[in-house]
């Protein structure tokens, strides 16, 4: 009996491993082959999300390069550069103060499944995107007063006031035209319609997987690759094995700075860095005690190591960042360093002196995070800010956390002191990344209460100039202040990281950080 | 006196109901209390007016009161209606979202404990028949391993020593990217069978393999324990002894008392089903399979009440009927049941 008991036991463990072994589909590669010497197929795996593809409410960066692979503006950037080129319109002028922009479309456009786009379509997005009030709305009310279609291939926008930049506005979704059969007054989620890009939707599976086809109507170079899957992960570790298992051929947005290491040392895939716009930034709450004492913000300032921060908790995938205008940008100055160094200890005991405070009477401040929104480092960055505060042996650190949802409503109610927040640009001007968080009718959503008339007029003043020149000083004046008052300190600049496996070649993503799936291949194998 | 099957089955049913409602009180309570809401978890920080935000909140039907908003629902899932999603996107009614995930879950958990059952049953078995050996030892062993064994660490070994090592099998997703199967119950294997797309078939047990042995080896220490008890027990009594004495071969004295010992095993499977079910949800996190479990997670981070509570109470009617069924089955086997 006691044999047979164990044959049946070694025999369910034979078949068990003569499955697992993988005798039934066998080993099996992401990819067919396809015409014109490339794969067909490229998978990439992400761990973002989409939320709406609708460029009426979309606002988030992720689904913002979906929309920009389905759908196509009047101008987009060129790849991997900030030179704005030709796109759905082929020329286009302004009037002397940059108030009236008049766009002349490409003759024979059309929509993915053949429907001719016209002047009339561009302006029905437009509008819509006007009707619906959705989140990214003001990128198209904020500037425009209206859009007029004069012809079939003639569109005009009158605008509300001189702006220099509307064509890096016009880069954006809320400007792309999309298909008649989007509902002119609601926002449509989970419409694959789409627009005129380089693919079009053929499958879609929320937070699982997205399917895009070559649009046979594009009217510029079609792509490489004609299917391109996108699998959505839930966490950065799954979609690694899934790369290293050949189950995707590109980890995209966003493995782990350790994960990215790992993958570089090991030699088998091209790790292709990218200079990213996003930034990462403490706030502090200039109506609450004790950061309502300039003296007390200056000094966390002051003792902030970014180099250490960067290297000890982004392995060096990050670069410091001394304004919130990002490295690179025109009118970026390293405000920050100038006025306080890195890691000056000193001068931030001396700031807490004149604070009133010293060792026997330190400074006790709540530092927030919220653990998932901005990835898997967040606790450990909180830990490393802690400790370079902790250093001056004045102030007292005590770390809390939220989830997003609630992390945002603290904000808002400005409950938190000194809390760590991120932010992806909408267009790319140093317009973007001071108006919002220091224009005191622009900033209650960051929560620290910050208000300096100058300040005010002086956004103001250079989003109506034209002149490059001009609103660089204007901007440098901005950020001298911001580095004065500190209501935020500026933390790190982020790369982005393409991991691909070594037969994926053309990745091309510019400082828009937007991945235009249409320049990749493999070769045949 | 003993009441009919009938009135027993009714009884055991509408206890259901007091369980669902109770689920569905805490979880709304609990989702309440907690600071922040759907609306600002989307809104995140961009830069609306207050006026803004409450026209989004009305839209999402959060400026009720909380006891109309509690009724409101209640009355929806009375007539099956779950409600809509109130984030990313807003407005789809979290029925279409179950219908999508649950299948998955359902197709998980029916492999995970196939397995598990199976593997319970084996190593039970055998460590009854093999009772005070070596083998007895190491096989009370595994189940002490087996039910102490966290899902996420343990299949990431899975998937690092068949994935990433040997390059046999998926280590996520339900199947290859690129195969289309046509979707008739959700459950991939059982729609691969009745289209005939064999294709299909293969992928998707190829990817269920790793996520469905994580969850059933997990599972099964329970039930190496209760069958080596209960085998034990039924071996060393006399009915076992005079088919000994008859010169009934082992394996047929082996299958007998199993049959015997099984009773309380079908208790067991009632259970652990809804453990079973909580499982999932690591295992699906740990394999990005896309089924109730990361979409319940995905919802947490949104603060989606609706579709939180929705998919729970959907998943505790679920649980709930599974207990039920599991009840019946047992007092039709065991006759000392009393109705």
């Amino acid at each position: 009996m006691k044999r047979k008991v164990l044959s049946l036991a070694l025999l369910f463990i034979f078949v068990f491993s003569v499955v697992a072994s993988g005798c039934i589909g066998g080993e099996k590669t992401t990819t067919q082959t396809g015409g014109a010497g490339y794969a067909e197929q490229i998978v990439i795996g992400v761990t973002d999300k989409v939320t709406d593809l609708d460029p009426a409410n979309a606002y988030d960066f992720y689904t913002w390069e979906v929309l920009n692979n389905i759908m196509e503006g009047l101008v987009k950037y060129k790849p991997g550069t900030l030179e704005i080129e030709p796109a759905l319109a082929e020329s286009w002028e302004v009037n002397e103060d940059s108030t009236v922009w008049t766009f002349h479309l490409r003759k024979d456009l059309k929509f993915a499944d053949g429907t001719p786009l016209k002047a009339q379509d561009v302006v029905r997005s437009i509008e819509r995107v006007m009707t619906i009030q959705g989140d990214p709305s003001w990128l198209v009310t904020d500037f425009v007063e209206r859009v007029e279609a004069k012809d079939d291939y003639t569109v005009v926008f009158y605008l509300k006031q001189p702006t220099s930049y509307f064509l890096a506005l016009l880069t954006t979704p809320p400007y792309f035209p999309v298909h008649p059969s989007y509902s002119p007054n609601e926002i449509q989620s989970d419409q694959t319609a789409g627009g005129a890009g380089p693919y079009k939707i053929a499958k879609w599976v929320r937070d699982e997987e997205l399917v895009l086809e070559a649009n046979p109507n594009y009217y510029g170079e079609p792509p490489k690759t004609k299917r391109i899957i996108i699998k959505f992960y839930r966490d950065a570790s799954t979609m690694r094995l899934a790369l290293q298992n050949g189950e995707i051929d590109i980890a995209w947005r966003t493995l782990r700075p350790t994960d990215i290491e790992s993958l570089k040392s090991e030699g088998k895939y091209s790790v292709i860095e990218v200079p990213g716009g996003f930034i990462r930034y403490v706030c502090l709450n200039t109506k609450a005690e004790p950061t309502n004492n300039l003296k007390v913000r200056q000094a966390l300032a002051a003792a902030i190591d970014r180099q250490e921060i960067s290297n000890k908790v982004f392995k060096g995938t990050v670069e410091p960042l001394y304004s919130l205008v990002p490295n690179g940008m025109w009118s970026h100055i390293d405000a920050f360093k100038e006025k306080y160094g890195d890691g000056n200890i000193d001068l931030a005991k001396k700031s807490l002196k004149e604070a009133g405070y010293d060792e026997n009477n330190p400074l006790m401040i709540q530092l927030w995070y919220t653990p998932t929104h901005y990835g898997d480092t967040e606790a450990d960055l909180a830990q490393v800010l802690k400790e370079q505060w902790e250093r001056t042996g004045v102030i007292k650190v005590d770390i809390k956390s939220a989830e997003w949802g609630t992390y945002v409503d603290y904000a808002r109610k400005g409950q938190m002191q000194v809390y760590l927040l991120g932010w992806y640009p909408d267009y790319l001007d140093p317009d973007d990344y001071t108006t919002p968080f220091l224009k005191s009718t622009a900033n209650s959503w960051a929560g620290t209460g910050y208000a300096n008339p100058t300040v005010d007029e002086l956004l103001t003043k250079a989003q109506s100039l034209t002149d490059q020149n001009e609103r660089t000083k204007l901007y440098e004046q901005v950020q001298k202040i911001l580095a004065e008052e500190a209501p935020y300190i500026p933390l790190i600049q982020g790369k982005l990281f393409v991991v691909a496996s070594s037969d994926v070649k053309g990745v091309t993503i510019g400082p828009d950080m937007i991945f235009k799936y249409s320049t990749i291949y493999k070769e045949k194998s | 006196m003993a009441r009919g099957i009938g009135q027993y089955i009714v009884i055991r049913g509408l206890m259901i109901i007091p369980t669902i409602l109770i689920l569905y009180t805490i979880v709304f309570i609990f989702l309440r209390i907690l600071p922040g809401n759907p609306v600002l978890a989307v809104v995140g920080t961009k830069n609306i007016s207050p006026e803004q935000l409450q026209h989004l909140m009305k839209m999402a039907g959060l400026d009720k009161p909380l006891y109309v908003q509690y009724f409101d629902y209640l009355w929806k899932m009375l007539h099956g209606d779950f409600g809509v999603t109130l984030a990313f996107p807003m407005g789809k009614p979290v029925v279409e979202y179950l219908k999508l995930r649950f299948p998955a879950t359902l197709e998980l958990t029916i492999f995970g404990f196939t397995v598990s059952v199976l593997l319970g049953l084996l190593t039970g078995t055998i460590a009854a028949t093999k009772k005070g050996t070596k083998i007895d030892t190491g096989m009370r062993l595994y189940s002490i391993i087996a039910y102490t064994l966290f899902i996420p660490w343990f299949g990431m070994m899975l998937q690092y020593v068949f994935g990433i090592h040997f390059h046999v099998l998926p280590t996520s997703g339900r199947i290859d990217p690129g195969i289309e199967l046509q979707r008739i119950t959700g459950l991939y294997v059982l729609d691969s069978i009745l289209t005939g797309n064999w294709e299909a078939f293969a992928s998707a047990i190829r990817h269920i393999i790793l996520p469905a042995t994580t969850l059933g080896i997990v599972l099964s220490g329970a039930y190496t324990r209760l069958v080596r008890n209960n085998m034990v027990d039924v071996l060393s009594q006399d009915f076992i002894r005079s088919y000994y004495a008859r010169g009934v071969r082992d394996w047929k004295v082996t299958w007998y008392a199993l049959k015997n010992a099984f009773i309380p095993v079908v208790t067991l499977m009632g259970l652990q089903f809804a453990i079973l079910l909580g499982g999932a949800v690591l295992t699906e996190t740990t394999f990005n399979w896309p089924g109730m479990g990361t979409f319940i997670v995905d919802r947490i981070d949104y603060r989606d009440y609706n579709a939180i509570q929705g998919a729970v109470v959907f998943f505790a009617f679920f649980v709930g009927l599974i207990s039920l069924i599991v009840d019946i089955v047992y007092a039709l086997l065991d006759p000392r049941v009393k109705y």
